[in-house]
């Protein structure tokens, strides 16, 4: 007669996992940006997922995916943020020493908003955000969140496996 | 005390002498990061963590008080997850155990990781601090992971941990998703690959 617990959790989960309504016009705009984007990368390139629409929210949402193997310990990992206002956006990381000018983004359209930078990971968990217009910090609302060390701005972790990053 | 002092302040001016990038810090966090790094060197543990926090906290325009402190307090979690994992643990491991001390894992729970795994534990450990990250109690993410981690492959892993933080953006509670989700992640790799069902997105 009554269900047991985990079946209500189970029910419950089931219902969280239903598909959310999204604006049609909105989705359009996205998968746009997202064919834009599968075109002018390489032609190996295996996009494992898309982030949340949710960061959209936040003035900008952030995607980051596997591209290719580049050698035997090491993978091409893309990161994209679409920032429509930015001028500049460089991706700073323990990867490139936190140097802001080692690793500039760049748009992959002309005046478009979608800016993007292809770096090579060797296996491990590394901390990352992007530095806009020279003074906006911004972390990846899609990916988890680094431990707060009271620098005053965020950051983002990525875990790169020996087959792929995330 | 004068001697030690210093002495020190020797071994400080010499690692800024190898460590170029050391001339990015501001100079009030210069030397003490310098004599942490030199300690961690001589203790073997791995100096390049070190050294990125320090240049995060310096480009973030910390304050150089706050960047020291982040160095001690990362070079302390370093040698507590070395004490957990063992000598033999690789820099990553030693940085993603760092992590999930950080986080609020307890060293046994690292030691059974261990145990548990013969595979390198870099992935474990690094979802163990994300999940915590995402909201997950400490606890419920270490069972989680133990769960996982003897018979999973580190893709399983993430893919677990994607699980997680999507139903939690979907509203289920934190510690619910990671209880839920744990056992999905072990059956489905426990059954053969063709039979696997896809997820619901």
């Amino acid at each position: 007669m009554f269900e047991r617990e985990e079946q209500v959790v189970e029910r419950i989960i089931t219902l969280l996992r239903q598909p959310v309504g999204i604006d049609p016009a909105l989705d359009r705009r996205v998968m746009d940006e997202i064919a834009a984007l599968r075109t002018a990368t390489h032609s190996g390139t295996v996009w494992r997922w898309v982030a949340p629409l949710a960061g959209l929210a936040v003035a900008a949402t952030v995607l980051v995916a596997v591209a290719r193997s580049a050698g035997p310990s090491t993978q091409d990992l893309q990161f994209v943020l679409v920032a429509p206002q930015a001028a500049t956006v460089s991706l700073v990381g323990d990867f490139n020493d936190w140097d802001a000018a080692r690793t500039p983004m760049r748009p992959l359209r002309a005046d478009g908003p979608v800016w993007s930078a292809v770096v090579p990971l060797a296996p491990g968990r590394y901390h990352y955000a992007f530095l806009v217009n020279g003074s906006r910090w911004l972390a990846d609302p899609a990916a988890p969140a680094a431990s707060d060390d009271g620098f005053g701005a965020p950051s983002s972790v990525v875990t790169v496996t020996g087959g792929r990053g995330t | 005390m004068r001697f030690a002092a210093v002495l020190a302040l020797t071994f400080a001016t010499q690692a800024q002498a190898q460590e170029p990038r050391l001339e990015r810090l501001d100079s009030a966090a210069r030397a003490p990061v310098a004599a942490v790094l030199d300690s961690a060197r001589a203790a073997g543990l791995p100096v390049e963590p070190l050294l990125q926090r320090a240049l995060e906290g310096t480009i973030k325009h910390a304050a150089p008080d706050r960047v020291v402190a982040a160095v001690r307090r990362l070079a302390g979690d370093l040698g507590r997850a070395r004490e957990a994992l063992g000598v033999s643990a690789a820099p990553a491991e030693l940085e993603a155990g760092a992590a999930a001390l950080r986080a609020g894992a307890s060293p046994a729970v690292l030691a059974q990781l261990r145990r548990a795994r013969r595979q390198p534990l870099t992935v474990p450990l690094a979802v163990l601090a994300d999940l915590v990250a995402s909201g997950v109690p400490v606890d419920s993410a270490a069972s989680a992971v133990l769960m996982l981690a003897g018979s999973v492959r580190d893709a399983d892993l993430i893919e677990f941990r994607r699980a997680v933080e999507r139903d939690i953006a979907l509203g289920a509670s934190p510690a619910t998703a990671a209880t839920a989700d744990a056992p999905t992640s072990l059956n489905a790799t426990a059954r053969p690959r063709s039979a696997a069902q896809p997820r619901r997105p």
